[in-house]
């Protein structure tokens, strides 16, 4: 099976040999690079995020006071402020949330408990997770397409921008909704359906409010990222000039990131300062949500 | 605990105590491990057996609750001392791993990475020299050598171990460890790898680590029995396992406890 | 008097009926000792009238929403007032929007005074029609409510009816998200064929001259379009596949490596949370950052350097973009890595490897279906990318290897096309369509063949 006497058997390797110690120096100091590039490239990508804060803070801080916060959009720098914006921000987000968060826990409910394995499912399961990967921009071409020239929908309506980011945001919340469900042990269920509850019994009673946590947390991270979408809005035309805060949901407004993003054209220098401190009240609220997200998670989830 | 000094002993070990933050492994051990013979360690699980062995070859510095404490010597040099090379030691001391783990690369990859790292082969013929010399020592030549280019994770348990064992060959080591080699094996691979330990004893200093007690009367020559994170009993494999000294060893043998 | 009224009116009813129901059901839901126990508590009954009275309801109110303002304005057309309005229709429209809006409260004064004349004719058809819908809508909620109503009895299995409601509405949830695919790829498919039959695919496709000024009057002087997308397609690779990832890749991945290798667990609690939070700032940020000190800054080493430099660049694009990318690149990176077994990494140190030779010889190459996949989303992201480009790149269409120099990307033009005017028949606007469709089909693949990488990987080691 063997062969040990096999005829060119060498001198045992001489680890005290010159020429291996010094090729084994090599390797150490070889590591030693790896390990320090390995630093370097996280304390870069660190760095450049304590970059960019800073440079905001510096830039911004001091154009945040009450008039900034209670005024809208002007064309003096000195007058702007962002609640018009703010206020557009949010009834676009009440929209958002308010059909995202029932269609996304829905759908997430019936492909996790009820949907059987066929090939409807499996379509269904294939558009959710392609819909997640979609560029953003394209939600816009298609808000663009149906609900404004099919449908004639108010344009630059916070309604308008709040079905185009609830579609952007559903697949998000389906993700979450199903994985949350997915950590709920099957022990629990069996245990309800052998007391004799309905299968709804089952996922409302049970397995739905063990799996909100999770929920709830994939909910505001997905919102929290259609808070700061810029791109869909602009399709849907909520780039206009709005001199004053939407009164209703049908009325003209525009969002957070769009003022942003209008002002940043201004050739005027004291628009920098406004761009820069309006970037850090979304930044804040972004931190916040985000936040709250961490704190649901870490303490409402069990660990089965 | 028994002791036998051996004189010309490949590695010796005293007192030697092994830590997992607060919790002592293994307590005070001293034992030496024979130049032309194979050692066997035995005892119930979780006696630490393994986490002796794995402080021959310093494997336990990957992990970074463990803390060594006494000296363990290789040809009478403190392996744990500053003038000694990890890197340099685990070429000399190589290790066989309970579940057969190659790397997802070629036959011919796996048992050349050796070398390669360590600069043994010169030149590519010399280094096929190396894989071939390797693989026929380690009985897997014949089954392999029209197919060195396959991948080494789609050879069957036996194969994998063989390869295994030729990949650890192939850096040239002075003393192979064993973790349980045949654990995960069915028994006619078990009986191809203990016919293996039979032909390359003496070329290397083998230390088996088992919990089958009649895998170490087959193998070995000496067998040392732990047990709780102690070296109760150390010496001949005929006496330990037909006139035991020790109580605990003798209940073990005869299956009191497992 | 909207139907907004209606449907809170109809949503009052429903709750109504829900008592009732409830009520008769309480009735004899505790039956006599020794009697059959009944199929569904009060509550099942009591949904099921309530759904028969609200549903009906509703959708005769959303017939009556669709239809009505068209037929409110069939009848102010046909009025005597409305016959004095002038011919022309921008004026026609404008007028009879006036009239509109004063009925309805949105504006306070009229200044044409045929508008106000035609006020009187709104708000009469406008109230007529409404108590028609609200009739109807009245009615039918009734009659479905009664009819529910005169079933509930000890033995109808109102629960199972109900929840066979439930899961239809689970479904028709779900469904959604296949109607937005669907809805993506219709409007996208049937704008750009309207698109192509106005200019060729292959000019667009293969064309090299981006020029999509159109003449909007038949007597306006200006350029014909020039719809050739290669000058896009090559924005779009040279910022996003190209120098985005020449940024993100090497340190998304050696970043991956350190956090899971070689770093302490204090360092690697704070530092993995940093890096995801590089994926949580917002676009438009990261493109305001880059416009304002990176491109500057590009500018001036490019113009130092001696090589023709603009005040937008790909490189300052392409570098913001590259570091808003790493955390997709390391976060795919980490899960690979650390999935492989701990057995191969014991297998290669004990042989003598050092801890990078390790990585690089055996952990990266398992890991690298994993890491290939990252990459591939990665890529798919960057090229999908918006805000970045449209702040810091540029909108010079340029087929350039020059990294300091403005390019455009397919992202960009499409903002650029449907900003301003929009004649919805224009070849310019529907180009954005068919560039919306290429990026589509683009970034779809990426992500199939990325997660079919990933799938395949995941069975290695089962």
């Amino acid at each position: 099976m063997s062969d040990l006497a096999f005829p060119l058997d060498p001198t045992p390797t001489d680890w005290n040999d010159a020429a291996m110690q010094r090729r084994i120096r090599k390797r150490y100091t070889a590591e030693r690079r790896f390990k320090l590039l390995g630093l370097a490239a996280v304390s870069l990508s660190a760095g450049f995020l304590a970059f960019l804060l800073i440079t905001m803070l510096a830039k911004g801080l001091g154009g945040i006071d009450i008039g900034f916060l209670t005024g809208s959009d002007a064309t003096d720098p000195a007058q702007v402020g962002i609640w018009g914006a703010f206020k557009g921000s949010l009834l676009t987000m009440i929209v958002t949330l308010g059909i995202a968060f029932p269609v996304g826990v829905l759908s997430a409910v019936y492909l996790e408990e009820y949907a059987p394995r066929n090939r409807w499912t499996d379509i269904i399961e294939v558009s959710i997770n392609n819909l997640a990967a979609v560029p953003s921009i394209i939600f816009g071409l298609l808000g663009l397409a149906i609900f404004l020239n099919f449908m004639h929908l108010p344009r630059s309506a916070p309604i308008v921008g709040g079905l185009t980011l609830a579609l952007m945001t559903m697949p998000v919340i389906v993700i979450a909704g199903r994985n949350a469900i997915k950590s709920v042990p099957p022990s629990i269920r069996d245990a309800a359906l052998g007391i004799g509850a309905s299968r709804i019994q089952v996922v409302s009673h049970h397995v739905l409010p063990l799996a909100l946590p999770g929920i709830l947390t994939g909910t505001i991270i997905g919102m929290a990222r259609a808070l700061g979408e810029t791109a869909p809005l602009l399709m849907i035309g909520m780039r206009a000039f709005i001199a004053s805060p939407p009164g209703g949901f049908t009325e003209p407004a525009t969002a957070l990131p769009v003022q942003i993003f209008l002002w940043s054209d201004e050739v005027s220098r004291g628009f920098v300062e406004k761009t820069s401190a309006a970037i850090i009240v979304l930044l804040a609220f972004l931190l916040a949500m985000n936040g709250l997200a961490i704190y649901l998670r870490n303490r409402f989830e069990t660990r089965w | 605990m028994d002791t036998e000094t051996i004189t010309n002993a490949k590695m010796s070990a005293r007192n030697v105590s092994v830590f997992y933050g607060a919790n002592k492994a293994i307590d005070d051990v001293s034992i030496d491990v024979s130049r032309e013979n194979v050692t066997a360690f035995i005892g119930p699980s979780g006696c630490g057996k393994s986490t002796f062995l794995r402080t021959l070859n310093r494997m336990n510095d990957t992990i970074p609750s463990a803390r060594v404490e006494g000296r363990i010597e290789l040809d009478g040099e403190d392996i744990y001392g500053s003038g000694m090379d990890v890197v340099q030691l685990r070429a000399r001391v190589g290790m066989v791993f309970q579940k057969p783990n190659p790397f997802p690369k070629s036959i011919f990859e796996n048992v050349a990475y050796g070398p390669r790292i360590h600069g043994l082969a010169p030149n590519k013929a010399e280094l096929e020299t190396i894989v071939e010399r390797s693989l026929k020592r380690a009985g897997l030549w014949d089954e392999v050598k029209d197919r060195l280019a396959e991948s080494g994770t789609a050879l069957s348990g036996g194969q994998q171990q063989r390869l295994c064992i030729a990949r650890a060959i192939a850096v040239d080591p002075e003393v192979i460890l064993m973790d349980e080699p045949c654990s995960a094996l069915d028994p006619i691979a078990t009986a191809k790898i203990e016919e293996l330990i039979h032909e390359l004893r003496g070329r290397y200093a083998i230390v088996i680590v088992t919990h089958n007690m009649q895998q170490a009367a087959r193998v070995s020559q000496r067998t040392a029995f732990f047990h709780l994170g102690v070296l109760v009993e150390y010496g001949e494999t005929t006496e330990i396992f037909t006139n035991p000294r020790q109580t605990r060893t003798k209940d073990y043998i005869t299956g009191r406890y497992g | 008097m909207t139907a907004l009224t209606i449907a809170l009116l109809l949503l009052g009813l429903g709750l109504a009926a829900w008592l009732a129901a409830r009520a008769k059901a309480m009735a004899f839901a505790r039956p006599a000792a020794g009697a059959a126990r009944v199929h569904s508590l009060p509550a099942y009954h009591g949904w099921y009238v309530a759904l028969w009275a609200v549903v009906p309801g509703l959708i005769v109110l959303a017939a009556w929403s669709h239809f009505s303002g068209g037929l409110i304005y069939q009848t102010v057309i046909a009025s005597p007032e409305a016959a004095a309005l002038p011919a022309f229709d921008m004026q026609r429209q404008a007028i009879l929007g006036e009239a509109y809006a004063l009925a309805t409260g949105g504006a306070d004064a009229a200044f044409n005074p045929q508008a106000r004349a035609l006020v009187p004719v709104y708000e009469g058809a406008i109230a007529f029609y409404f108590w028609i819908g609200l009739a109807a809508a009245l009615i039918s909620a009734f009659a479905g409510g009664a009819f529910a109503y005169s079933r509930v009895s000890p033995h109808f299995r109102a629960r199972t009816r109900v929840e066979r409601t439930v899961m239809a509405v689970l479904l028709l949830a779900s469904l959604i998200a296949v109607l937005t695919t669907l809805g993506i790829l219709v409007s996208l498919i049937f704008e750009s064929v309207r698109f192509f039959s106005m200019v060729s695919p292959i000019e667009f496709l293969f064309g090299t001259s981006w020029s999509p000024q159109m003449a909007i009057r038949a007597d306006q002087a200006g350029s014909s379009g020039a719809f050739g997308a290669i000058p896009l397609f090559w924005g779009t690779i040279f910022i996003g596949a190209i120098i985005a990832m020449i940024v993100a890749i090497p340190l998304g991945l050696m970043s991956a490596i350190y956090l899971t290798q070689y770093a302490s667990p204090t360092v690697r609690a704070w530092m993995k949370p940093a890096l995801e939070m590089l994926a949580g700032v917002p676009t438009v940020v990261y493109g305001y950052f880059a416009a304002l000190t990176v491109a500057p800054a590009i500018r001036d080493l490019g113009l130092s350097l001696g090589i023709p430099a603009s005040t937008e660049s790909a490189l300052a694009a392409g570098l913001v973009m590259g570091i808003m990318i790493i955390p997709f690149v390391s976060s795919m990176a980490d899960d690979s890595i650390a999935a492989v077994p701990q057995a191969m990494r014991d297998g290669s140190l004990a042989m003598g490897a050092t801890k990078s030779e390790t990585i690089k010889k055996v952990l990266v190459p398992a890991a690298l279906p994993g890491v290939v996949g990252g990459v591939l989303l990665a890529v798919s992201r960057a090229i999908g990318e918006t805000m970045i480009v449209v702040m810091a790149a540029g909108l010079a269409a340029n087929l350039t290897a020059n990294p300091f120099d403005s390019v455009t990307t397919v992202t960009t033009q499409i903002v650029q096309l449907l900003t301003g005017d929009q004649e919805f028949d224009s070849p310019k606007t529907l180009a954005a369509f068919a560039l919306g469709l290429v990026l589509f089909m683009v970034t779809l693949a990426l992500n199939i063949v990325a997660l079919r990488v990933v799938k395949k990987y995941r069975e290695a080691y089962e």
